[in-house]
C-alpha cells in the first residue's frame, strides 16, 4: 500500500517535472557534447580550463536574462504576451541614468559628475527605474483590459516606442544639463557594485523563489493559470481577471526594469541604439523552451528558470566550438532552439510520432532542398575553413539525400496503408 | 445486393490511454434506413461516429461500407464514399457567406481559375430551397440561426450526393418549429434513398423517426432492436442499464422568503433594432423554489440569468433587490460575494478549465478558503474538494484526474460543485442539462431538489419544455426579450408554454 503510494507519488513527480527533466538530461548533453568537441578538435576544453571563470560567465548571462524571463513567463503563463521588455531594458537603463545624472553633484566643469553619487541617490535611481516600471505596466493593463487592444499590439507599440522615447529622453535631459548626448554614463562607484556577477544570480535566485511562490502556492497563481487557461470562465467564476492582467504586466515590466539596471550596471552606460536589442525574444523563447504555451494556462516556473539556463548554454557552447563572438550566432541558436522544443511538445502531444509524415506532397518535396541547403550553409559557416565550402556543399548533399530517403520511406507506408 | 447492408462495423475497438472507448461493437446498417444509436454520454457513440465519418483514423476492426472494406485516411475519404456528418457543433466557417461554407473546399470556379460565385449561388439557393430554408446564399453563414446553420450543413452534405448522413444530436440546439422542418427534411431525405444514422438520447426523436434503434452502453453494444419491437422505456432502461424511476419532485418543499426581487428590469441592445435584448422584466424568487425560464432560443433566458450574475455586456437598467438590499453588480465577483452563482450554458467554453485537474475545477471559486498563511492549504483543499464530490456523486478516477477525462454529466457536476461550496443564496443554472445523459438528469434533477430543501433559491432555464414541467414550482416566458407569462406549477403545460413563448411583441 504504501510502496505502491510512493511509485505512483514518483510517477506523478517525473510526469509533473517531465519537462524540467528533459532539460536537465538536455544539459548535461550539450555541456559534455562541447567538452567532447573541443578536446578533440584542439586537444583541451576551456570548461575543464577555466571552470571557474565560465561558470560565473554563463551564470551572469543566465541571471541577466532569467529576471526579465520569469516576467514575460508569467505574462505567457496567464493568456498574454509582453513584447516590450527589450525597449523596457534600456528605458529602464535609462531612466536610472538620468536620475542619478540629475542627482549628482556638479563638477569643477559645472557639469554634472555622476562617478561619485553615492548611495542614496543610487537608492532612488533604482526607486524611480521600478516605479516607471509598474507605469509601464498599467499602460499596457489599461490599453488591454479597457481600451481592448489585444496585447500583442498594445506592447508591441511599447517595443516599438519605449526604445525611441529613452534615446530622445537622455537627449532632452542631458541637453538640460548642458552636454547633450545620447547615451546616459552610470558608472558610479557604488552603482558598478552592481555588475558583480553574484549580484544578478542571487536577484535572479530571489525572483525565482518568489515568482514559483505565486504561482504554485498562492490564490493569485492559481486564478493566473485559470485566466491563462480559459478567460472567459475564470471571469465567469467570479475571478478579477482585470486586476490578474495588472499584476501580470506589471510583473513583466518590473522585472524588464530590474534587468534594465543590472544590464546598465554591467556596461556602465545606457545606449538606446545597443542595448537590449531583440532580448524580448529571448525572453520569450526561453519561457517556451522552459515548458510555456503560448496559448496559455501551462508552465512551471523552475522549467523557465531552467530554460534560460538551457539556452545559455547552448549560445556559450557554440560560441566555444566555433570560438567567435557568441552574439553572431544568438538568434540563430535561438530561432532553432523554439522551434524544436515546440515541435518537440507538439510531437510528444500528438502521441503517435513514429507514424507521422513529415514531408508529405509538393511541400514536402520543396522542403527538403530547402532544409539540405540550410543545414549546408550553417556548417559551412561554422567551419570557416579554406575547405569550408566543400564542407558545406557535401554535407548539405548529404542531408538532402537522408531526408529525400526519409519521404521515400514515408510514401512507401502511406501507399501500404 | 438488397441484403448486403449499406456499413457494415465489424468488432470495431477503440482504446484511449485508460479508457476503452469502443469495445469491440458491430452493427449493420441497412439500405436507406434511419437507424438511430443511443446511449448515455460517454456511452461510445460520438467515438463510433468520428470513426464512420474519418475523422478519428486509429481504430482496430473493421469497417465495411457497400461490402468493401475501407479504411477513411480523413473525412474526405469518408466524403468520396458517399459518408457525410452533420456535427453536434456545427462546423461552418463563420465569417464566410452560405454559399461559401456549402461549397468550401470544392469551390466551382471558371475557366479562368476565378470563383464561380454565381454557379455556388444559385445550387446553394436551389438546394436550400429543397429544405424549406429561406436564407439568401449570400448571407453571412454566423448570422443565421443555429436552425438555418444547421440546415446549410445538411445542404452542403446533399451537395456532395451523400447517400449517407450522420446525424449527431441535431436537435440539442433547435426550437420546436425548427425541429418540425427538421423532420420534415429528415423524411424528405429518406424518399431521396438517403440512409441516415440518427444519434439521440431524447426518446420522442427516436421512437418518431427511427426503423432501427442500436444502444450502445459504456463502449458495448446491447442491442439492435425494430422500433415496432420495442418501447422507449426498454430503451431507457438499456441504455442505464436500470429503469429510471419516475421522478416525483417539488412535493412538500418548503418555500420562503423572498430572496431576489426584479423590478423593470431592461437590458439595452445598441446597435440592433429591437433596442432591447431584455424589456421590463419583474418578478420575486422565493427561498427553496425554483423558477423555470422558458423561451425559444434568443428570446433572453441567457441575459437575464447574465444581468442578475453582473455578467452581461452592458448595464442593465431596473431594479434587482436581493434579501430586500438593492444590488448593482458590475462584474461576477461582485455577485459571488453577495451570495449568487452561476452554471453557465457552454460548459466547454464558458465552465471548465480543461488543462487542469477536478480538484482544481472545484476549488477555483474558494480558494480563499483554503489559506493558511498566504498559501493554498493543499490538505484543506484537498478536504473541501473530496466533500464536494462525494455529496455529488462525482464518478471520477480521483480528483486529480483531468477534468477532461469525465463525462458531460459529471463535468457539470463538479461545475455546480464549485459553485455550491461559495454557499449561494440565489443559484443560476442556464440549461445544465445540456449535453447530459439521461441517467445524469435524473441526478441533477433529485440535486436541485435536494437544495432547495436546503434553503437555496434556483433560477432555471432550460430548452427542454418537459424538464421545466418536472422540476420547476413556478414557470416564467419568455418571448423577445419580454415576459409573457407566468405559470404555477399546476396550471402549466406544454402548449400553454408554448404559445406563450411563440407570442410576438
Amino acid at each position: 500500500m504504501n510502496s505502491g503510494n510512493d511509485t505512483q507519488a514518483t510517477t506523478s513527480f517525473a510526469k509533473r517535472f517531465r519537462n524540467e527533466l528533459g532539460l536537465i538530461v538536455a544539459l548535461g548533453i550539450v555541456i559534455g557534447g562541447t567538452i567532447g568537441a573541443n578536446l578533440l578538435m584542439n586537444g583541451s576544453a576551456d570548461y575543464l580550463n577555466e571552470p571557474v571563470r565560465n561558470l560565473e560567465d554563463i551564470l551572469h548571462q543566465t541571471a541577466l536574462l532569467g529576471i526579465f524571463a520569469l516576467g514575460a513567463a508569467i505574462v505567457i503563463i496567464a493568456g498574454g504576451i509582453d513584447l516590450s521588455s527589450g525597449s523596457m531594458i534600456v528605458f529602464a537603463g535609462s531612466i536610472c541614468g538620468l536620475v542619478m545624472l540629475i542627482l549628482a553633484p556638479k563638477g569643477p566643469d559645472m557639469l554634472p559628475d555622476p562617478t561619485n553619487v553615492g548611495l542614496s541617490v543610487v537608492c532612488i535611481a533604482i526607486g524611480v527605474t521600478m516605479v516607471v516600471g509598474f507605469m509601464v505596466g498599467t499602460v499596457h493593463t489599461w490599453l488591454i483590459t479597457i481600451v481592448r487592444l489585444p496585447p500583442f499590439v498594445a506592447t508591441l507599440a511599447s517595443l516599438v516606442g519605449l526604445r525611441s522615447l529613452a534615446k530622445i529622453l537622455n537627449q532632452a535631459v542631458t541637453a538640460q544639463l548642458g552636454n547633450q548626448v545620447t547615451t546616459v554614463r552610470a558608472d558610479d562607484a557604488t552603482f558598478a557594485y552592481l555588475s558583480e556577477w553574484w549580484v544578478a544570480l542571487v536577484i535572479f535566485i530571489v525572483l525565482g523563489i518568489l515568482c514559483w511562490f505565486l504561482m504554485n502556492g498562492t490564490v493569485i497563481g492559481r486564478h493566473l493559470y485559470a485566466m491563462g487557461g480559459n478567460e472567459e470562465a475564470a471571469r465567469l467564476s467570479g475571478i478579477r481577471t482585470d486586476h490578474l492582467k495588472w499584476l501580470a504586466y506589471c510583473i513583466g515590466s518590473v522585472t524588464a526594469a530590474i534587468a534594465g539596471v543590472l544590464y546598465t550596471a554591467k556596461v556602465g552606460a545606457a545606449n538606446p541604439s545597443t542595448l537590449a536589442v531583440g532580448y524580448e525574444l529571448n525572453a520569450i523563447a526561453a519561457a517556451v523552451v522552459g515548458g510555456c504555451s503560448l496559448q496559455g494556462g501551462v508552465g512551471l516556473i523552475p522549467g523557465v528558470m531552467l530554460g534560460v539556463l538551457f539556452l545559455r548554454v547552448v549560445i556559450d557552447s557554440v560560441a566555444k566550438i566555433v570560438r567567435a563572438g557568441s552574439d553572431d550566432y544568438q538568434g540563430m541558436i535561438v530561432g532553432f532552439l523554439v522551434v524544436l522544443a515546440v515541435a518537440f511538445n507538439e510531437l510528444r502531444r500528438q502521441g503517435s510520432g513514429s507514424k507521422k509524415s513529415f514531408f508529405p506532397g509538393i511541400l514536402g518535396s520543396i522542403t527538403i532542398p530547402i532544409l539540405a541547403i540550410l543545414v549546408g550553409t550553417v556548417i559551412f559557416v561554422l567551419t570557416q575553413k579554406t575547405q569550408g565550402v566543400t564542407v558545406g556543399i557535401v554535407s548539405g548533399i548529404i542531408i538532402g539525400l537522408l531526408l529525400g530517403g526519409l519521404k521515400l520511406t514515408e510514401s512507401a507506408r502511406a501507399q501500404r496503408t | 445486393m438488397a441484403d448486403t447492408p449499406i456499413i457494415s462495423i465489424k468488432h470495431v475497438t477503440k482504446r484511449y490511454p485508460g479508457v476503452v472507448a469502443l469495445d469491440d461493437v458491430s452493427v449493420d446498417i441497412r439500405q436507406g434506413e434511419l437507424h438511430s444509436i443511443c446511449g448515455e454520454n460517454g456511452a461510445g457513440k460520438s467515438t463510433l461516429m468520428k470513426i464512420l465519418s474519418g475523422v478519428i483514423t486509429e481504430y482496430d476492426g473493421q469497417i465495411e461500407v457497400r461490402g468493401e472494406s475501407v479504411s477513411f485516411r480523413g473525412t474526405r475519404d469518408a466524403e468520396a464514399c458517399g459518408l457525410s456528418i452533420i456535427h453536434q457543433e456545427l462546423n461552418l466557417v463563420e465569417e464566410l457567406s452560405a454559399a461559401a461554407n456549402v461549397f468550401l473546399g470544392r469551390e466551382h470556379t471558371s475557366s479562368l481559375g476565378l470563383l464561380n460565385n454565381r454557379k455556388m449561388n444559385a445550387e446553394t439557393s436551389e438546394l436550400l430551397k429543397q429544405l424549406e430554408c429561406d436564407v439568401h446564399p449570400q448571407a453571412v453563414a454566423g448570422s443565421l440561426r443555429v436552425g438555418d446553420q444547421q440546415l446549410l450543413e445538411i445542404a452542403k452534405a446533399l451537395s456532395l450526393n451523400s447517400e449517407i448522413l450522420i446525424m449527431d444530436e441535431p436537435t440539442s440546439a433547435l426550437t420546436e418549429s425548427e425541429v418540425e422542418r427538421l423532420y420534415r427534411v429528415i423524411d424528405h431525405l429518406r424518399e431521396k434513398g438517403v440512409t441516415i444514422l440518427y444519434i439521440s438520447h431524447k426518446m420522442d426523436e427516436v421512437f418518431r423517426l427511427s426503423d432501427r434503434i442500436t444502444v450502445l452502453r459504456d463502449g458495448k453494444l446491447v442491442k439492435t432492436l425494430n422500433k415496432d419491437e420495442t418501447t422507449p422505456r426498454e430503451i431507457t432502461h438499456l441504455m442505464v442499464g436500470r429503469e429510471i424511476e419516475e421522478i416525483d419532485l417539488g412535493d412538500s418543499r418548503q418555500i420562503g422568503d423572498v430572496v431576489l426581487e426584479v423590478n423593470n428590469l431592461s437590458l439595452p441592445w445598441p446597435g440592433h433594432a429591437r433596442a432591447w435584448r431584455l424589456k421590463e422584466i419583474s418578478f420575486q424568487l422565493r427561498r427553496g423554489e425554483i423558477l423555470g425560464i422558458a423561451g425559444l432560443m434568443g428570446a433572453g433566458r441567457t441575459e437575464l440569468l447574465e444581468c442578475l450574475f453582473g455578467a452581461s455586456e452592458e448595464t442593465p437598467a431596473g431594479k434587482i433587490l436581493l434579501e430586500n438590499q438593492p444590488v448593482r453588480f458590475r462584474n461576477p465577483n461582485e455577485a459571488k460575494r453577495a451570495g449568487v452563482a452561476m452554471v453557465t450554458e457552454d460548459r466547454k467554453r464558458l465552465g471548465i478549465f480543461a488543462q487542469m485537474c477536478v480538484r482544481e475545477n472545484i476549488s477555483m471559486c474558494t480558494l480563499e478558503e483554503t489559506v493558511t498563511s498566504g498559501v493554498i492549504s493543499r490538505k484543506k483543499e484537498a478536504e473541501l474538494v473530496d466533500g464536494s464530490v462525494a455529496r455529488l456523486s462525482v464518478k471520477t478516477a480521483g480528483a486529480e484526474s483531468s477534468i477532461t477525462s469525465l463525462s458531460g454529466g459529471n463535468q457539470q457536476k463538479t461545475i455546480i460543485g464549485r459553485w455550491l461550496l461559495t454557499k449561494p443564496k440565489v443559484l443560476l443554472l442556464d440549461d445544465p442539462t445540456r449535453g447530459v445523459d439521461v441517467g445524469a438528469k435524473a441526478e441533477l434533477y433529485r440535486l436541485m431538489d435536494q437544495l432547495c430543501r436546503d434553503g437555496i433559491a434556483i433560477i432555471l432555464t432550460s430548452s427542454e419544455l418537459p424538464e421545466l414541467l418536472t422540476v420547476s414550482d413556478r414557470i416564467l416566458v419568455l418571448a423577445e426579450g419580454r415576459m409573457t407569462a407566468e405559470f404555477d406549477r399546476s396550471e402549466a403545460s406544454e402548449a400553454a408554454i408554448m404559445e406563450a413563448a411563440t407570442e410576438s411583441a
